[in-house]
């Protein structure tokens, strides 16, 4: 393409741009132009390209305008309280206004004081195990069937014999869901968290292999806890988000009752 | 301190759509909603650096949006403000990413609203690199065409803005500086495939 074509086209473009600028163009001339635009594959390439350089420059001058008044509003932000000290002496009424003005500053500088210490403290403390304490909850096993008729894992989990339902788990040939299930609570109880994860993943592996769900909301919702006790929030989290947006799934009220402030913060955290 | 005027959600849309008295609709945007943007990128782990950066990019899309009459106003202000904010600080940290930081981690906490919003607002890495294309320009370039295609100033205004003989001596100039800047948009692969894909 021509310089001169170039140029005519930049004419063009501006009569666009501004309609009420004087156009070198005669009707007939930019009906001429206008087919070309839309018929030679050249002119229209740097049709475009030219309405991109405008585009560039738009947005360059609004990135210009808005950082003068950013600056022109920190500016200002900065000085409101030098302001205030170097005005001139209070009337009586006004005074009575401004001592009562700053009072009540005095109380919201020692409010935010108090909330950004709390924020602090809370901040330290946070952790994935600080995180387990808080959301660990055991699990009550369901005793509807008379006590004699109880397995004897169930027996010994009944009483809190961890050491017993792991012993009868590893002895136990009728393994089953269930069975794998109050075995990892009892190594969740007994603090063994790797053990406890293996136990709940085998039980989310064989329903995914059978398509069954016995015993799956609860291994799921104990792997996330177990992964928080291992320090291994990224791990928990997945499957914390899964449950949250399943209003079927039998934990969803307990991981609704979560706080996922506290829990991204502490990904953050550690994740730095 | 100066108090800035005080916007509804539609007389906020009307100010920034009419170009008048731009100025004190982004001091309104400033006053009411940086602060919640800043609390927002700090807690995801920005400086308050990135926090000014991300607020500025905001109201800079956000602009850009209702002038081109993108914005669908099927949210609040405060609302489509956030998730801009979020859309912005996401992708620097995905670039970032790039540079071998860690970002995988906030993925999982992308709405639909924050995607959304990408559709209204463009493509802003694009937007990013055109801008820095202009910089490449000498100064009086990018005055040329900031005052002609951004103030909208006349030929015969600009000369009294700038050091030109006459207004032909400014056209030239404008030629060249336009000129100029597509050949760099050219060069640049990237944006260059992009527009070459659209015109097939």
């Amino acid at each position: 393409m021509s310089l001169h074509q170039s140029n005519a086209l930049i004419d063009h473009l501006d009569s666009h741009f501004n309609a009420d600028a004087p156009s070198r163009f005669t009707p007939e001339q930019k009906e001429e132009m206008q087919r070309l635009i839309a018929e030679d594959e050249d002119v229209a390439r740097e049709w475009n390209y030219l309405q991109l350089a405008v585009e560039a420059v738009h947005d360059a001058g609004l990135n210009k305008q808005v950082k003068a008044v950013r600056k022109e509003w920190e500016a200002q932000s900065a000085t409101a309280p030098e302001q205030d000290t170097t005005t001139a002496p209070d009337t009586q009424e006004g005074g009575i206004v401004r001592n009562l003005y700053r009072n009540v500053m005095r109380v919201a500088a020692c409010a935010l004081l108090v909330a950004g210490g709390a924020a602090i403290f809370k901040y330290v403390r946070l952790s994935s195990s600080s995180l387990y304490s808080d959301y660990y909850n055991s699990y009550d096993l369901n005793t509807s069937r008379g006590a004699a008729n109880q397995e004897a894992i169930e027996q010994a989990y009944s009483t809190k014999n961890w050491n017993q339902v792991l012993a009868l788990f590893t002895t136990g040939s009728d393994r089953n869901n269930k069975t794998d299930f109050l075995a990892g609570m009892a190594d969740l109880e007994l603090k063994k968290f790797d053990d406890a994860i293996a136990h709940f993943e085998q039980i989310i592996a064989t329903n995914s292999q059978s398509h069954d769900d016995y015993f799956g909301d609860e291994a799921e919702y104990y792997l996330a806890i177990s992964w928080l006790g291992k320090n291994k929030i990224n791990e928990a989290m997945p499957t914390l988000e899964k449950i949250r947006k399943n209003k079927n799934h039998k934990y969803y009220e307990q991981v609704n009752k979560m706080s996922f402030t506290d829990l991204r913060l502490t990904q953050y955290k550690e994740n730095k | 301190m100066k108090v800035a005027e005080r916007y509804t959600d539609a007389e906020l849309i009307s100010a920034i759509s009419s170009e008048k008295d731009l100025n004190p609709a982004i001091h309104f945007l400033y006053q009411q909603y940086s602060g919640a943007t800043r609390s927002f990128i700090m807690s995801y782990g920005g400086s308050e650096q990135d926090a000014d950066d991300v607020f500025q990019e905001t109201v800079v899309a956000f602009i850009d949006t209702v002038k081109k009459g993108k914005y669908r106003q099927e949210s609040s202000v405060k609302t489509f403000l956030a998730s801009v904010a979020k859309h912005v600080w996401f992708n620097d940290l995905k670039k970032k990413e790039r540079a071998g930081f860690r970002e995988k981690q906030y993925e999982s906490t992308r709405d639909h609203e924050e995607q959304d919003v990408s559709h209204q607002i463009g493509d802003l890495e694009q937007k990013q690199q055109l801008r820095d294309l202009l910089l490449q320009l000498g100064e009086a370039c990018q005055k040329v065409l900031l005052l002609f295609y951004y103030e909208n100033l006349s030929m015969k205004e600009i000369v009294d803005h700038l050091p030109y003989e006459n207004e032909q001596v400014v056209r030239n100039k404008k030629y060249k500086c336009l000129q100029q800047l597509t050949g760099l948009i050219k060069a640049n692969p990237v944006i260059a495939g992009q527009l070459n894909e659209l015109i097939k």
